[in-house]
């Protein structure tokens, strides 16, 4: 079961990938984002991730999508992009880069995690709730309490820098 | 002790900073920084001095300097009863010419600037005297050249000065490079430049080897110290203020040669031939510089002749083993010469700038103090009793003789009789007789500021008591040589007494008196008319006006030569074979250049594609391996 | 305090000043924000001394993934000195061009604290957070002057190529954490030395390298290099040259010397060629350049390659000279873009050639100032240039890369070319070019003056700061 779900996502995502970055029209490009987000959002619930997923739509599929969209409408006027693509020759090259980044990861997991003599990190079994919000939340105050820290002063830093560029001029 | 020895250059370090950093906000007030620190410099050399004195040496490193592979130098100091001596030479005479300067610089422009290169120098001074190894020397002899040169052309805009500037810069480059060569002969001959090993190893050395270093190190003094052949840029040096002329190029730098030759006496002496080279050079410099002295009518030229000649007194004792002669008259000879070099600037100064004898006399009763006091520097350097020129200089005279160099004793002894000859010829010129300068200058003249003063009184005094106090010989040699024992050893005959020595004593006093009177018969006696003075009488006369040709002669010998075949390398060979070749290559990397930059498109997504790129192939070669 | 905050000092006193500064910010008066330049300054330079003052103390925070060695306490160095020279540099600049606003210092200080945090970081995740914490202010400072199209373009394009490049580089922490089940530098450590050459880790590492290359800017990251150079504030361009790269070198040595030892022979032949590459692409391109913010900015990704050399080295001799020459080029960069940002006169750059033919005279101090600095940038003695390229060349030396030296060497003589025809222009050139101005601040004067000091006494006196360079890398080494 847990199988075919995944196959079945896997395709869409991996579809709708390639449908945002070949559609040149930018409302259907992030259209396909929401979907592509929402299925790494099941596949994170395969892995019994469930806050992980949790977040995921709430935030990416839900806030950040719509400040997109948000923007799209209001700075792009027309439906699609105007005039002709000044950097066709780029497309040549990168088709094939990314297809070899590709068959580099592909050999790498062929090589490291299906022929590896023995599992590099074994991975041991799940404990019940592993990936609920009652662990994250031990795991992030706890062990991850610095890095945690660390990521509301980075919030600041964001904070600040959108004051910085957006404020109007004093006085 | 070893705080008290790094403050001493630390304070005119200091001096230099503030002046230089914030010397347009302190202007006219530059004084107030730089004369203190010389005070206190010159205070705890006098401490350092008594520590000596009483039986203390010194030795340390401030911080490791150069590590490379073996090569290891520290910046070290020693200080031992020479350096202590020098020390206090250096801050002593330094710090009543600062004093002097407050008075004769006053409203110069570049007040500050002034301060703060002579700040500068005291500092490279006192870390040349200080230094205990041989690269420090050879950094801080570099850097006093620096400042010299800086202090000579300090009035720029006088193209007189900027090229006298230059040339001294150039003539000391000769002398330096063997310097330099020297200093790495002895890397490569013992394997350090510490001067407590390469002392002690020096027996080590073939006396060949020996005499290579010496001779090469040699040739750094003659720069330094303006012997022959390498003295032409010491009277240019004139161009410089006058107590600039007197602290750098009369009492402290210009003997920096003679101290680095004392210094190193141990691989003089394991040459042999090195010091006679020194002793010779040293005497007939002296001689040589004396004749030129005796024509010349600018009264600080007079005093660079001189200058050059008793320099070449204390090489000659230095060169015969009388160490603590030659130092003895170093040290005789800062207090007399600054004293007269201070002197002269009181009478260029009251005249408005004039430094040509023709156009002085009768200054005397106008100027009393300057007077007195040059007379006493004067006095002081044709060695009349009981002045200190006369102890040192006859200690040397002694030397030679008992040294059994009855030539150089000789030469030396009419070079004594030509010195007083001619500054007593500068004594009757300026001082005394009519006043030859134009009505409006007479009008004007008057006696220098207490500030300028109190410097000539001090030096004066120096001069009339520092050979009675230390210079009296003895059975046991002067108090002086005594002091110096632990560096110099007291060496066998010294204790010359008996007959001979007081022939020698009356023989010097009798030389330098008819000097005296042979220079009052051509220019006391009766009055002079302006044109006979300094106007070629005949040949001889004209050779001595010239400075015997030397700088044509360089001139036509090498200048010329050089600038031909600099010309034939610069048209020829540089422009047309080097440049193609250099051109060539340029124009392949430019074309290359071009052709890169175009990659810089200004697209983020090329941008990209090429971090994408890099991705790829790092991540490729990884998997590879 | 508490003993287990002592190896995050330094952190919250650049933290803590950036929350003062917010606060200031807020209150009166509301049009002059010099006097929060100058508390940010203090807090800069307090960073400073207590980064000396705890020199030699080790510890850790928060289960190891802080620590306190003297490696980061001499890269604080580097970056507080960089980060004092840019604030002072800043007041001044700012209010010419009429860009006075209390989020400058702020973000000034978060880059800052970001930076420091890298160089203290002994967890992946953690330096992915203090890198996105210093980048992220970065972005905005390049953009910080709201009407210049340049400034926009510099922001936006380094935002975007960064979050590229930071892509490769979490995608690389995911590999590790696959293959060793931590991120925890030390424990990885100990999973390469007990297992064999795992490819997974291997290429992990690859793209970690990928996103530390493009904050130090190697070739074929450095593309961004020269548009964000030229578009940013000048200041901000200084720090991006000097600072932000000295915190990507900080963890660069740290995860390559102390947690990929074993595979050193992988990566060394890697960065070899890497910097063979970034020295001659940024030094030939650098030629080709007329405009001086440019030059400078391809001239930086040459000294990265110079740097690299170290790193290939490897070793207390290696390593040690790299954090030599990052404080080396620190001084020496930010004092090359003081001049500039001195010389810009109201909204006017003088960023071309031109513009400072026959500089000498008419600001003769700024002219030898500038000329001083190229000459440190040359690698000429007695300036500290010399004295770092001397160790770096004279490291690879003695590890057997002779042919890298040689590059190197030829390197430097190219770069020579474009370093001097500034000079040409200031010295040997007579035509107009920009009107004299009115003379710097004292600001601007004493962080030339301090940069100038930097280059001499390291120039002069190397031995004593190389040898401080060589204690702090040991820890990695161990």
């Amino acid at each position: 079961m847990n199988l075919v779900v995944f196959f079945v996502v896997a395709v869409v995502a991996v579809a709708s990938a390639l449908a945002l970055v070949l559609r040149r029209n930018p409302i259907h490009g992030a259209l396909f984002l929401v979907v592509n987000l929402g299925c790494v959002a099941v596949l994170y619930l395969l892995l019994s991730a469930e806050f992980l997923a949790l977040a995921q739509v709430i935030i990416y599929a839900g806030a950040i999508m719509v400040l997109f969209v948000f923007a799209i409408m209001v700075l792009i006027p027309g439906k699609e992009e105007t005039g002709p693509d000044p950097l066709r020759p780029q497309r040549l090259l990168a088709l094939p880069l990314g297809a070899v980044l590709l068959l580099e990861i592909a050999l790498i997991l062929k090589s490291s995690v299906f022929q590896a003599a023995q599992p590099v990190a074994p991975p041991p079994a799940l404990p019940a709730g592993a990936g609920g919000i009652e662990t994250v939340g031990r795991l992030l105050l706890r062990d991850y309490l610095f890095p945690f820290e660390v990521t509301s002063v980075l919030l600041l830093a964001a904070l600040v820098g959108v004051l910085a560029l957006a404020k109007r001029k004093a006085g | 002790m070893s705080n008290t020895v790094w403050l001493i250059p630390l304070f005119p370090l200091l001096g230099t900073l503030l002046n230089a950093l914030f010397g347009r906000w302190i202007g006219r007030h530059a004084h107030w920084i730089a004369v203190p620190a010389l005070a206190c410099s010159f205070l705890l050399s006098g401490a350092v001095f008594l520590r000596v004195w009483n039986g203390e040496t010194f030795r340390g490193d401030l911080f490791p300097w150069i590590e490379a592979g073996t090569f290891r130098t520290a910046v070290t100091a020693q200080v031992d009863p020479l350096a202590a001596v020098m020390l206090l030479v250096v801050t002593g005479v330094g710090f009543l010419i600062h004093l002097y300067s407050a008075g004769y610089m006053h409203g110069d422009p570049g007040y500050a600037r002034y301060f703060t290169y002579l700040n500068l120098f005291v500092f490279s001074m006192v870390m040349l005297v200080l230094a205990g190894n041989f690269l420090v020397l050879y950094v801080f002899w570099e850097a006093v050249g620096l400042c010299s040169y800086l202090l000579i052309g300090f009035w720029y805009t006088r193209k007189s000065a900027a090229d006298a500037g230059k040339k001294a810069f150039i003539v000391n480059r000769v002398g330096d490079f063997g310097f330099g060569l020297g200093v790495m002969a002895l890397w490569v001959a013992l394997g350090t430049l510490d001067y407590g090993t390469v002392f002690d190893e020096v027996e080590t050395l073939s006396p060949e080897t020996a005499t290579v270093i010496a001779l090469l190190l040699f040739m750094g003094a003659c720069g330094k110290s303006a012997q022959l052949p390498l003295h032409t840029w010491l009277p240019d040096a004139m161009e410089g203020p006058t107590p600039v002329s007197a602290l750098i190029h009369a009492a402290t730098m210009v003997t920096a040669g003679v101290y680095m030759v004392a210094r190193t006496h141990a691989l003089f002496e394991r040459s042999g031939v090195a010091l006679d080279v020194v002793a010779w050079v040293g005497g007939l410099t002296a001689l040589f510089a004396a004749t030129i002295g005796l024509a010349q009518t600018d009264i600080k030229r007079v005093l660079a002749y001189s200058t050059i000649s008793q320099l070449g007194y204390m090489f000659a004792g230095v060169g015969v083993g009388a160490y603590a002669a030659g130092i003895f008259h170093l040290v005789t000879h800062a207090f007399f010469k600054a004293l007269l070099f201070l002197g002269a600037g009181s009478v260029i100064h009251a005249q408005g700038g004039e430094q040509d004898l023709r156009k002085m006399g009768g200054l005397a009763p106008r100027m009393v103090l300057t007077t007195i006091t040059f007379l006493v520097g004067a006095a002081g350097l044709a060695g009349l009793p009981p002045f200190a020129g006369f102890f040192s200089k006859d200690e040397i005279l002694a030397s030679t003789y008992h040294r059994g160099r009855l030539w150089l004793w000789a030469l030396l002894l009419l070079g004594a009789f030509l010195t007083a000859v001619y500054i007593f010829r500068v004594v009757l010129l300026a001082f005394f007789g009519g006043p030859r300068m134009s009505k409006e200058v007479a009008h004007h003249l008057h006696e220098s500021p207490p500030v300028m003063t109190l410097p000539l009184g001090a030096l004066a005094l120096l001069t009339a008591v520092a050979g009675v106090a230390v210079g009296m010989p003895s059975t046991q040699g002067t108090a002086f040589a005594r002091f110096l024992s632990p560096v110099f050893p007291l060496s066998e005959e010294v204790g010359h007494g008996g007959l001979s020595a007081y022939a020698l004593l009356v023989l010097s006093v009798i030389v330098a008196v008819v000097g005296l009177l042979f220079a009052w018969l051509l220019y006391g006696s009766r009055p002079i008319k302006v044109e006979a003075i300094g106007r070629p009488r005949n040949r001889l006369h004209a050779l001595l006006l010239n400075k015997y040709y030397v700088d044509e002669l360089y001139g036509f010998l090498f200048v010329r030569p050089l600038l031909r075949v600099a010309g034939f390398c610069a048209r020829v060979f540089d422009l047309g074979f080097i440049d193609g070749i250099v051109n060539g290559l340029g124009q392949l990397v430019v074309g290359w250049a071009r052709s890169m930059r175009r990659l810089q498109t200004g697209y983020v997504m090329n941008y990209a594609l090429m971090t994408l790129l890099g991705a790829v192939v790092i991540v490729g070669f990884l998997l590879s391996r | 305090m508490d003993a287990a905050l002592i190896p995050l000092l330094p952190l919250l006193v650049v933290g803590g000043t950036a929350l003062l500064v917010i606060v200031l910010d807020l209150l009166p008066p509301r049009d002059r924000k010099g006097h929060l330049g100058v508390v940010a300054l203090a807090g800069v330079v307090m960073a400073l001394l207590v980064s000396l003052g705890l020199w030699g103390r080790e510890g850790r925070a928060f289960r190891g993934m802080v620590v306190l060695d003297n490696f980061a306490l001499f890269l604080d160095v580097v970056i507080c000195y960089a980060a004092a020279l840019v604030l002072l540099l800043s007041t001044d600049y700012l209010r010419r061009n009429d860009g006075e606003r209390g989020e400058y210092y702020i973000l000034v200080l978060l880059s800052t604290l970001g930076m420091v945090l890298m160089a203290a970081a002994a967890d992946l995740i953690v330096i992915f957070l203090a890198l996105e914490l210093m980048s992220l202010s970065l972005y905005v400072l390049a953009g910080f002057f709201r009407g210049r199209l340049a400034a926009a373009e510099a922001s936006m394009k380094y935002f975007l190529l960064g979050a590229f490049a930071t892509g490769f580089f979490i995608y690389g922490i995911a590999l590790i954490y696959g293959a060793t089940g931590s991120t925890a530098l030390d424990r990885i450590a100990a999973a390469t030395r007990a297992g064999t050459r795992d490819p997974l880790l291997l290429v992990g590492l690859g793209l970690l390298l990928v996103g530390f290359g493009f904050k130090i800017s190697s070739v074929p990251f450095h593309m961004w290099v020269p548009d964000v150079y030229e578009g940013a504030p000048t200041s901000v361009t200084a720090f991006i040259a000097t600072g932000s790269k000295a915190a990507g070198f900080a963890a660069l040595l740290r995860v390559l010397l102390s947690t990929f030892k074993v595979s050193q022979p992988d990566w060394t032949v890697l960065l070899w060629v890497v910097a063979v590459l970034t020295m001659t692409v940024g030094n030939v391109v650098a030629i080709a350049q007329s405009n001086l913010k440019r030059m400078l900015a391809y001239s930086s990704v040459a000294h990265v390659g110079y740097m690299l050399i170290g790193v290939v080295a490897g070793g207390a001799l290696g390593a040690g000279s790299v954090l030599f020459y990052l404080l080396v080029y620190t001084f020496t960069t930010a004092g090359a873009f003081g001049v500039i940002l001195l010389l810009e006169r109201g909204r006017r750059e003088a960023v071309d050639l031109d513009d400072y033919a026959g500089l000498a005279g008419r600001h003769p101090v700024l002219a030898l100032t500038l000329a001083l600095f190229l000459l440190s940038l040359i690698g000429m003695p007695p300036t500290a240039g010399f004295a770092g390229k001397f160790y770096l060349f004279g490291a690879a030396v003695r590890s057997g890369y002779i042919w890298l030296a040689v590059i190197a060497v030829l390197n430097s003589a190219v770069a020579a070319y474009y370093y001097l025809r500034v000079v040409v222009y200031m010295y040997m050139r007579d035509t107009e070019g920009l009107p004299t101005g009115p003379a710097p601040s004292f600001a601007g004067r004493l962080a030339l003056a301090i940069a100038l000091w930097g280059i001499f006494q390291l120039g002069l006196l190397p031995a004593p700061v190389l040898d401080l360079a060589q204690a702090a890398v040991a820890p990695l080494l161990r």
